[in-house]
């Protein structure tokens, strides 16, 4: 296990992560604001890269054009891309979950999953079943060798487009106007539209925002690859949801939190020996727990008003978070911050212990094993994450608690 | 009111789609893959037209080798049609079904051919779907002639009705490895795609290289993946002397590119699953795959007999290069034909105890059945006989 | 409209049983037709294949449509219930178990996987249950497919014994398809009893406000857990008789496009009727064989001709495509216009398409009077 190969699995993770970012942004918004889960999300993005890449086709881009006239056409793609694909957002929302707003939420979602059927074949019957080649005379082939590892110009623009559509994002939500009509949409859509918002202009915003956001995506992802095919997103879908889910869905910086862990996890589980794994197991639940104990959104250790702080009280946490390694999982995997916000300083530093206790067997135990999970478990891996984190932290790492269980 | 609205561009909506798809319709109506095959012009009293089933896949993913099974046998059905048994001459009928690709279409296309009365089948295009329709033609005693199942265990289970004119897969996967280890690879990666081809190739390979005293290391995709990071930094590390890939062109393709920029420098190689000229594209430019080297698990085009003859009537008939397994499909055929002949009788268990008999002179040369119903290598021969090819400029050449 | 009307009449008249009498003597002629020559053996094989579903389906219909919990998952207990019987039933391992035993176990296999994935998952919404099903499903199927020792990965298991019930050796499609009925037929008595039963009217409160029923004495948690546990059960019993039946398994039987395929049958059959169940099973199963064989087949030959050449070939080519397009546009539909299905059940009709009486007037107009006629049927 060289230093090389790991950086080398960390860029590639945290490039892929940021791919998953992109997508996970349209997830986390549109849940954010409806609390639907848009499965046909997966399909637009495919849909934007088809774009894209039917466009530079047609433009007849080669070796031979000229650079402008290629920053040109990659401009141009883009723009295309973009304003077809927020407008199938916002057709889909249109048709099929605008007149289930009053529905149950499964309703909304059979529709929503009915409508990436209808997308994902009629990609299929309009551009066949074979991939679509990206021109190759678009993509930057350079790269930069760091420490033997190798970083193509094309990666560092991903990342650096995820993070800056991130902030850009992250400007809209928090900045402006629109940002405003989303968030209080989000809190209580009946009392936001009493107080003069158009909810309905707002959530198409959000559709049309979260497909723009895909549409890029799938560019990138064309530019990456070389080509898409039309299932291609579906399963990048299904992987940035998971993304949103652990990141804590319906928060922005969640969602990119969740999709780079997502992609390092991925990077690092099929490729990193079992010893660097626990290593990287105790660091996460260092990590997970100071989260959860003292940064817990809104929460502060100790916060409790000196009257409760009677005796008994103090017993009852104390024989409740004895601090033994099972109490520490647990109490990391499950929804209990709402209790951890009793806890003194002195008891999360008990549980600390417990996770401390809990790293050192792990370490003991595989230290030194140079075995690798073989590479076929890869997305056993990550849906393995999403079914974990739904089933134990629903709310995910930087998400509320989850309030209602209807 | 938006339910007014709503249904207003719902209505837009559907009928846009049903008009797209009305227009993928009418678009793509050139070949007609199940209508009647001939004209049955002859009036002469002796004539009798005889059903032949096609089982293949025709779409799916793997269109492309049915398309080119399907047309291979319309070509081998004209070629042999008219041929005698007991003063009676027979026009072949070819009755072509799809079964997508999917197993679990594989017996209702089984079952509807068993129901239209067709004397033999070729079929099925892949193993998987074999393995789900042989039982029906087992219990209703058709014989049932592979082109393309290269499955090594298929013949193993003990289907007495079942034969394959192309060669196994174990023979294939031995043949990369010892092509590997020829090229004087130490260190080398076997990656496959969880599919049923790709991994029993894989094993095959593996059991060569350990055997010649390479050092392996085993990486796995999914069909359909496009990111292979994870694995191209693993291989990386490994630092190989060659990557045997053996699945399909598609993933093939993105792997190659991606160990490309990743700066591995190795000997890419794979199975008859790569060999389709669209890798280069689909790897980013032929320039990422340049010097691959391939193989072919039936025996060399080039050594054939007849088979420039067969390509130019496959050109002249569709328009396309052979693709693979047409001919095998092509012989198929013939020894279906040749076993009625020398069985004087178009009853299906006459032909499948014949077909094991049969000497028959077809584009690959000339075809014998072992016992167990693979195609009888001349000489016993072994490894040499699976053709190589390299990836020169976009189009695979035949090296030897 | 009087031909309506007497339509409309003759279904809402007629007592209950007539209907079951006739659905059942229907099915129970039907492989007598192909032993007779009059159907192909091809149609037998469908229908078959139609039961397999017709049971994914009425399982799955407790669960999405009595308890109003979405499970996209499903196939993966249909995947647990099949490779049971090929394991134990098959020369891979050289097992060759009884049949009773088999199918006790494939069906206790999954109840206990449906089990462990409610216990956590069934305190969350609905929707997250959705997305953990899922991926417990692929989790499923890539877990058979990488479990090279024992299912022999996704070569597959060739060479399933067929079952032997006390004697009777079943390995034709008839024989299969009464094997099946009689699954069926247990099956839905039993499902029917407990929906009419406490338990019933419990999940249909779950599905109906959660929160309402929990304080009317319904323990959401048991309640919700048994339906999944049912359900699943009943999705083992159909994969362990499916694998009998195919006699090869291999891990693409199982994709998740079969899941959406099931939620599909129940949702365009009515969400918790199931007697909506078993239509949506049987149209959406055996229409597109219906459609096929009329324009590649019986047309032609009806016509004495080719039939639009181009349209045919399309139909060869692309007829999957199409179908999946059509059942993708057919659940956004009837979500949004006809949410109890096309059979409904009496609580959901009374319930929807109150809040809007232009729409219910329209949906009443859907299929001449079935729903005045279903209304006898559940009562």
């Amino acid at each position: 296990m060289t230093f090389e190969h790991v950086l080398g699995l960390t860029v590639s993770g945290l490039t892929v992560g940021m791919i998953y970012a992109l997508i996970a942004l349209g997830y986390t918004m549109v849940y954010g604001v409806l609390q639907l889960i848009n499965f046909a999300h997966g399909e637009v993005f495919t849909v934007g890269g088809y774009i894209a890449a039917t466009t530079l086709i047609y433009s007849g881009v080669d070796a031979s054009t000229p650079l402008m006239a290629k920053i040109g056409y990659f401009a141009l793609a883009l723009i295309i891309s973009i304003v077809l694909t927020s407008f199938l957002g916002w057709l889909i929302e249109r048709i099929a979950y605008r007149p289930l707003r009053k529905q149950s939420r499964i309703t909304a979602l059979l529709s929503a999953i009915g409508m990436s059927i209808v997308l994902q074949n009629l990609l299929v019957i309009i551009f066949g079943p074979e991939p679509v080649i990206m021109p190759t005379a678009i993509v930057p082939t350079g790269f930069v060798e760091v420490m033997g590892v190798r970083i193509r110009y094309l990666q560092i623009i991903i990342i650096g487009t995820s993070l800056l559509l991130m902030g850009i994002l992250a400007w809209i939500v928090k900045g402006t106007r629109m940002g405003k009509a989303m968030r209080a949409t989000s809190q209580d859509m009946e009392a936001a539209e009493m107080m003069g918002i158009e909810t309905n202009l707002t959530i198409s915003f959000t559709f049309i925002v979260g497909s723009a956001l895909a549409s890029i995506g799938g560019f990138l992802v064309a530019m990456y690859y070389g080509s898409l095919q039309y299932d291609t997103g579906f399963l990048y879908g299904l992987k940035a949801f998971t993304a949103a889910v652990l990141g804590g869905i319906g928060n922005i910086y969640g969602a990119v939190v969740g999709s780079l862990i997502l992609g390092l996890a991925e990077n690092w589980g099929v490729g990193l020996s079992l010893g660097l794994l626990a290593w990287l197991f105790v660091f996460g639940l260092v990590i997970g727990l100071y989260i959860q104990v003292v940064r817990a959104p809104g929460q502060r250790v100790g916060h409790i008003a000196d009257e409760f702080r009677t005796p008994e009280y103090e017993r009852l946490v104390r024989r409740q978070y004895q601090f033994t390694p099972v109490v520490a999982v647990k109490t990391l995997l499950s929804e209990r911050t709402d209790a951890l916000v009793h806890l003194s300083a002195k008891h999360a530093m008990r549980l600390m212990a417990g996770n401390i206790m809990l790293a050192a067997f792990a370490i003991v135990f595989f230290m030194n094993s140079e075995v690798q999970f073989a590479s076929k478990w890869q997305h056993v891996i990550s849906f393995g994450v999403l079914m974990a984190i739904l089933m134990f932290r629903p709310s995910g790492i930087l998400g509320d608690n989850i309030q209602e269980k209807v | 009111m938006w339910q007014g609205n709503t249904r207003k561009i719902l209505a837009l909506v559907l009928a846009l789609s049903l008009a797209i798809s009305m227009f993928g319709l009418v678009g793509c109506g050139d070949d007609d893959a199940d209508s009647e095959e001939t004209d049955s012009t002859g009036t002469e009293s002796t004539m009798e037209t005889i059903k032949i089933g096609v089982h293949t896949s025709l779409t799916g993913g793997l269109a492309d080798y049915g398309f080119a099974a399907a047309e291979g046998l319309k070509l081998a059905a004209e070629d042999f049609s008219g041929f005698e048994i007991d003063g009676v001459t027979y026009e072949i009928e070819l009755i072509i079904k799809d079964d997508k690709g999917e197993p679990a279409e594989s017996p209702v296309v089984a079952q509807q051919l068993v129901d239209e009365g067709v004397v033999a089948v070729i079929g099925a295009l892949t193993s998987g779907n074999t393995n789900a329709a042989a039982p029906i033609y087992q219990t209703a005693g058709i014989p049932l002639v592979s082109g393309s199942a290269t499955r090594p265990d298929l013949t193993e289970l003990g289907f007495e009705n079942f034969f394959r004119t192309c060669l196994r897969d174990d023979l294939q996967g031995q043949a990369i490895g010892e092509w590997a280890i020829e090229l004087g690879s130490e260190k080398v990666v076997v990656m496959d795609d969880r599919g049923d081809y790709s991994v029993a190739l894989g094993d095959e390979v593996i059991k060569a290289l350990e055997a010649g005293g390479a050092e392996v290391l085993r990486q796995e995709g999914q069909e359909g993946d496009v990111d292979f990071s994870a694995q191209v930094n693993n291989i990386k590390a490994f630092a190989p002397d060659a990557v045997i890939f053996t699945g399909y062109h598609r993933e093939a393709g993105l792997l190659f590119k991606q160990l490309t920029e990743a700066g591995v420098e190795a000997q890419f190689m794979g199975g008859d699953g790569i060999k389709s000229n669209d890798i280069g594209d689909e790897a980013g430019g032929a320039a990422n795959v340049e010097g691959t080297l391939s193989t072919f698990g039936g025996f060399a085009q080039e050594n054939m007999p007849g088979y420039t003859a067969f390509a130019d009537a496959f050109m002249e008939a569709t328009g396309k290069d052979a693709g693979p397994y047409a001919e095998n499909n092509y012989d198929a055929l013939g020894a279906v034909v040749a076993a009625m002949e020398l069985a004087g009788s178009t009853d299906g268990a006459d032909i499948i105890s014949s077909l094991s008999e049969i000497n028959y002179d077809g584009v690959q040369g000339a075809l014998t059945f072992d016992s167990m119903g693979d195609v009888a290598v001349p000489g016993g021969g072994g490894t040499e006989l699976i053709p190589r090819f390299e990836y020169k400029s976009g189009v695979w050449e035949f090296m030897n | 409209m009087a031909v309506r009307e007497r339509i409309g009449n003759m279904f809402r008249r007629a007592p209950r049983w007539t209907f079951i009498v006739t659905a059942l003597a229907l099915a129970l002629i039907f492989p007598l037709l192909e032993q007779y020559g009059i159907i192909e053996t091809l149609w037998l094989r469908l229908g078959t294949r139609t039961l397999v579903y017709v049971l994914l389906a009425v399982g799955l219909n407790l669960v999405l449509g009595e308890t109003g919990l979405l499970h996209l998952g499903y196939v993966a207990f249909f995947a647990v219930g099949a490779y049971t019987t090929a394991i134990l039933s098959s020369p891979r391992l050289g097992y060759h178990w009884n049949f009773w035993v088999i199918i006790a176990l494939a069906m206790f296999l999954s109840m206990l996987f449906g089990f462990l994935i409610g216990m956590p998952t069934l305190r969350l919404r609905g929707d997250y249950l959705a997305i953990v099903t899922l991926a417990f499903g692929e989790i499923t199927r890539m877990t058979f497919n990488n479990w090279e020792p024992v299912t022999n990965g996704p070569g597959g298991i060739p060479g399933i014994y067929p079952p032997n019930l006390f004697g009777w050796v079943v390995d034709k499609p008839g024989e299969f398809f009464y094997l099946l009925l009689a699954a069926v037929i247990v099956v839905v008595w039993l499902l029917n009893n407990l929906k009419a039963s406490r338990i019933g009217r419990a999940w249909n409160a779950l599905r109906e406000d959660e929160i309402a029923s929990h304080h009317s004495g319904v323990r959401p948690m048991q309640a919700k857990l048994l339906a999944v546990v049912l359900s699943s059960g009943v999705a083992g019993l159909a994969g362990a008789i499916f694998a009998y039946y195919q006699q090869f398994i291999n891990p693409t039987y199982f994709l998740f496009m079969q899941s959406t395929i099931v939620v599909c049958m129940v949702v365009l059959g009515g969400m918790g009727s199931i007697p909506g169940a078993i239509m949506g099973a049987v149209v959406l199963d055996t229409t597109p064989e219906l459609i096929r064989q009329t324009f590649t087949k019986w047309l032609p030959n009806a016509v004495g001709q080719d039939f639009l050449p181009g349209f045919q070939t399309a139909l060869q080519q692309d007829f999957d495509r199409y179908r999946m397009l059509i059942f993708g546009i057919a659940i956004v539909l009837m979500v949004i216009f006809r949410p109890e299905g096309l059979l409904p059940n009496k609580l959901w009709r009374r319930q929807s398409h109150t809040e809007d009486p232009r729409e219910q007037a329209n949906t009443r107009q859907h299929l001449f009077d079935v729903e005045e006629g279903t209304q006898d049927l559940e009562a």
